[in-house]
């Protein structure tokens, strides 16, 4: 009995001396100014200079002068680079890591989004025609000229045939019909679309590829030019044009960039960029092995996320690292609706007559849309680092409604909608005009904790307005065989990620025979024209938008689109993350922008340890 | 001559073993819900075409029964195949596999070099305090979830900043010298091989005090105490012969676990071993890196078991007359 006594004693006391050693640091409430702090006001000066030295065309950058040498080493999480064939890229950091190697004809000004010239010298449109000037004198690394072999090669005999990774091509086709390209000399070539079509300038940033290295393999046929490039080629071999070579690939563990020293960009001294002598990519397998790569100080930048923020923001003052704002990033999360009413091939409907009534109805949709309280998701589910979304084009998007301005959650609004709708709310239930109690199934993908409270939430919601949701979370694999192939869904909390800067890419989303128009989903090759008056103008829309060239004239076409969207809730947005990015303070000549990210300018960040 | 033939048998059954084994899993990993081509079904960007494109590159258009023959005529020619990637699965798995070995023979070297010794020492001591602080290590040894206590050392790594953070070399491995390159490696083996090392040791411990025991109870051990032999001879000359031979047995099961034993301690540890590949390719429903993966664990565990019948024909006289 003592013994037994004397145990607990001890074991009590040991548990209070643990305690004690249990320091709190993660505050309980978060304060207001780390989520509303706007991006810092730092100009990146992004008017560089075509300058002739020797006959050679650099490009200077316009950014202080700094010094050279040092490294920076950043994660990419996941299994690492499949592939350096920029041709042939299906994920993100295969892409990301081949478009180090390679430079495209043009590029994205990271601070307006505007279209600027990278590998080209100048380009100029003329309605179907794109001129292009290249820089004389700039190579490969083996020393060969870059020249517009070079590119006619990349795009006659790569793009155009569908080779490595289609979607460059799929993208390209105006009605099925491909650009025409022309050599006029050995430095200019020019490019002719079948039709006016505006995403076709920003589509010239694909990588342009050396004809001397990739021909022998891209004439051997499809399966040979996938299998080059992989991550086992020797990298000594690699001949590539970017600010950065490859020197090494440890599978699983790190790529490892060296400066190229012979890259076209210039500083204000006239001495050849990149500053860095190394950049390393470790390759994490998860976010929790990346924030503690970050605390042993083994990588230089960390994406935070959740009540990591908090906990960073309060160290930043004394610690090496500074937090920027990049705002909110081009994911989306929303809830959509099946608007689907045809049949199968047994003849049954994939959504039942009786709900596809409620769904198809504005004002119900409009009723759960004031119902959902999005505040309360982005203070409780994004603990903050998130920013209420009411638009199909994501916050940071060029081409954002600055109109649409959202609404609160107001039960009283979604309850005036329902009756509007003939709806009947009795002790708290929700009955339709014909007596049927409102009740409907709610997915999403089981594993992503996020969109699964998302979904409790948006439960909750609706259960104020007497409606049953039942919320059904199902495998990731299920979940898109149901939006994209059995269409047997009622609503889904989803997430999309967009691009900020051409509105268009979204077009299988939104045109109605598009493969992802996930609310009206049609089966490939229908006939019957059964579109809804606004499926229609959005329809049209999107084929006026890519004939126009101007930004100006675009830009009130996409905001109708969002404003129809927005009025008539086939997909109801929610919130959008807020990127926030940290960075060792020794790294100068960093411009976070909204559109750029934090270290998109590699070859002009440069080290200074002394001054901070 | 028995012995040949006794090795020829055993290597024949493995024949229709791997058949059913590759059969099993071919099929449940195909009958699964997951979709390679899930991700790709929802990004924005990606055409009908090339979406039935890849299908047709990945065999999903044919039916099971034939993928499961194109994969088993190229697995006898010895062709491992592509994962869906498009790398050769045989140069994935020849990155992965000596990393995972290097692991793994450091483990198994020092549970063995420890394992038996403090079997024996506990055995002999038995009942005393000794043993009983030996029994309470090992039976927190045996407790603690190997995840959990791999998360515990990646803390200590890096609240005190002498080890690295998971991973098997630094970044900059490659410009260092010999005795450089061995230092930073052992570096990164410590916290892995402690984590492995504490819950093996456990069990191996156990195992071998147990064996001993019930030995040391035998008539003959009680016979060459009564004869006058020293105490030493009794337990190395004549127990301990006799004890080790269900360890061989176990030795074989070692072998088998030495390419995927790891998996868990390597996932946290970011380790670059074949546990950390397996695993993802199994999330993507990667089937030729799962079939080459789960056919050369089937492969390592006959041939585990096939060393330990051949290690105790040697050992043991009266295998050798029964065979």
């Amino acid at each position: 009995m003592n013994k037994v006594f004397s145990l607990i004693l001890i074991l009590v006391s040991l548990g209070i001396l643990l305690k004690a050693c249990i320091r709190q640091d993660i505050p309980q409430s978060f304060p207001e100014r780390i989520i509303t702090r706007e991006l810092r006001e730092i100009n990146y000066p992004d008017n560089e200079k075509n300058i002739n030295l020797n006959g050679v065309d650099y490009l200077q950058s316009q950014a202080p002068v700094g010094k050279f040498g040092g490294e920076l080493i950043i994660s990419t999480i996941g299994e690492g680079p499949k592939t350096f064939n920029p041709c042939n890229t299906k994920d993100a950091t295969s892409s990301a890591m081949a478009g180090m190697l390679y430079d495209g004809l043009v590029t994205t000004n990271p601070v307006t989004g505007d279209v600027k010239p990278l590998l080209a010298k100048e380009f100029s449109v003329n309605g179907c025609d794109y001129v292009i000037n290249l820089r004389k004198g700039i190579k490969w690394t083996d020393g060969k000229p870059i020249t517009a072999e070079d590119v006619m090669y990349t795009y006659n005999e790569i793009v155009f045939k569908g080779l490595g990774n289609p979607s460059a091509m799929d993208a390209m086709k105006v009605e099925g019909k491909l650009p025409v390209i022309q050599k006029l000399d050995d430095y200019t070539v020019k490019f002719t679309t079948p039709k006016p079509f505006a995403p076709f300038l920003r589509q010239l940033s694909y990588p342009i590829v050396p004809k001397h290295y990739f021909k022998p393999y891209s004439d051997k046929g499809e399966s040979v030019f996938n299998a080059f490039l992989s991550p086992n080629t020797p990298p000594a071999e690699i001949i590539s044009s970017g600010a950065f070579m490859l020197k090494e690939y440890v599978p699983a563990q790190r790529v490892v960039f060296v400066r190229n020293p012979d890259y076209y960009k210039i500083n204000l001294n006239d001495n050849k960029l990149p500053y860095l002598n190394k950049v390393v990519y470790m390759i994490v397998g998860d976010t929790n092995n990346e924030i503690l790569k970050f605390e042993a100080k083994e990588i230089d930048v960390l994406a935070l996320r959740g009540s990591n923020v908090a906990r960073y923001k309060i160290r930043e003052p004394e610690s090496d690292y500074v937090i920027y704002n990049l705002g909110p990033d081009t994911g989306t999360l929303f809830l959509v609706i099946n608007l689907n009413n045809r049949k199968d091939k047994d003849g049954k409907p994939y959504v039942n007559p009786i709900k596809h009534k409620w769904f198809a109805n504005r004002d119900f949709r409009a009723s759960i849309d004031w119902a959902l309280d999005r505040k309360n998701m982005v203070q409780n589910i994004a603990l903050g680092i998130a920013e209420p979304l009411f638009t199909a084009e994501s916050l940071n998007s060029i081409f954002l409604n600055k109109y649409i301005k959202g609404h609160p959650c107001d039960l009283n609004v979604a309850e005036e909608s329902l009756k509007k709708a003939g709806f009947i709310n009795r002790e708290g239930k929700l009955y339709d005009a014909d007596g049927n109690r409102v009740e409907f199934d709610l997915y999403t993908n089981a594993g992503n904790l996020e969109r699964e409270a998302v979904g409790v939430m948006i439960k909750q919601d609706l259960e104020n307005l007497g409606m049953k949701v039942n919320f059904k979370p199902v495998e990731f694999n299920s979940l898109v065989n149901k939006l994209t192939n059995t269409h047997d869904w009622d609503m889904a909390v989803m997430g999309l990620t967009g691009s900020p800067l051409e509105p268009h890419d979204g077009k299988n989303v939104w045109t109605s025979s598009g493969s992802l128009h996930m609310f009206n989903q049609r089966p490939a090759n229908y006939k019957i024209d059964d579109r809804l008056d606004w499926e229609k103008e959005i329809d049209e829309i999107f084929t006026k938008g890519a004939l126009k060239l101007s930004f100006d004239e675009r830009k009130p076409l996409y905001d109708r689109y969002q404003t129809i969207i927005y009025n008539q809730k086939p997909i109801i947005y929610l919130y959008s993350p807020i990127r926030i990015t940290a960075i060792r303070k020794k790294f100068k000549n960093v411009f976070p922008t909204s559109l750029g990210g934090l270290i998109y300018n590699l070859d002009e960040i440069y080290i200074d340890e002394d001054k901070n | 001559m028995e012995f040949l033939k006794y090795t020829a048998k055993r290597v024949l059954q493995v024949i229709p073993l791997l058949i059913i084994v590759s059969l099993i899993s071919f099929f449940i990993i195909r009958l699964s819900p997951i979709d390679p081509l899930a991700e790709l079904r929802l990004n924005p960007s990606i055409s009908q075409e090339t979406l039935d494109k890849e299908m047709k590159r990945l065999n999903l258009d044919k039916p099971i029964y034939i993928q499961y023959f194109s994969w088993a005529k190229s697995f006898i020619k010895g062709d491992l195949g592509y994962t869906t990637a498009g790398e050769k699965v045989s140069t994935k798995l020849k990155e992965r596999i000596p990393n995972t070995l290097l692991l793994t023979m450091v483990v198994i070297f020092m549970t063995w070099a420890a394992g038996v010794p403090i079997g024996i020492l506990s055995a002999v001591k038995k009942e005393t305090s000794l043993d009983r602080l030996l029994t309470v290590i090992s039976s927190i040894g045996m407790a603690i979830p190997s995840f959990f206590f791999a998360i515990l050392m990646l803390i200590f790594a890096v609240k005190t900043g002498w080890f690295p953070v998971g991973g098997l070399t630094s970044y900059n491995f490659n410009e260092m010298g010999f005795f450089e390159k061995i230092a930073d490696i052992s570096k990164h083996l410590v916290l892995p091989v402690i984590v492995l090392f504490t819950i093996s040791l456990s069990g191996l411990q156990r195992q071998m005090r147990a064996n001993m025991l019930e030995v040391l109870d035998s008539d003959y051990v009680k016979f060459a105490r009564a004869k006058g032999l020293s105490e030493g001879k009794v337990i190395f000359k004549h127990a301990l012969r006799n004890a080790v031979n269900p360890m061989i047995t176990l030795l074989g099961f070692e072998f088998a676990g030495l390419l995927s034993g790891a998996a868990l301690t390597e996932y946290v540890f970011q380790y670059p071993g074949l546990g950390r590949l397996i695993l993802e390719a199994v999330m993507k429903s990667d089937i030729n890196l799962v079939m080459a993966s789960l056919m050369m664990g089937t492969i390592m565990l006959i041939a585990g078991n096939l060393i330990a019948d051949i290690l105790l024909m040697i050992t043991d006289p009266r295998l050798r007359g029964r065979s």
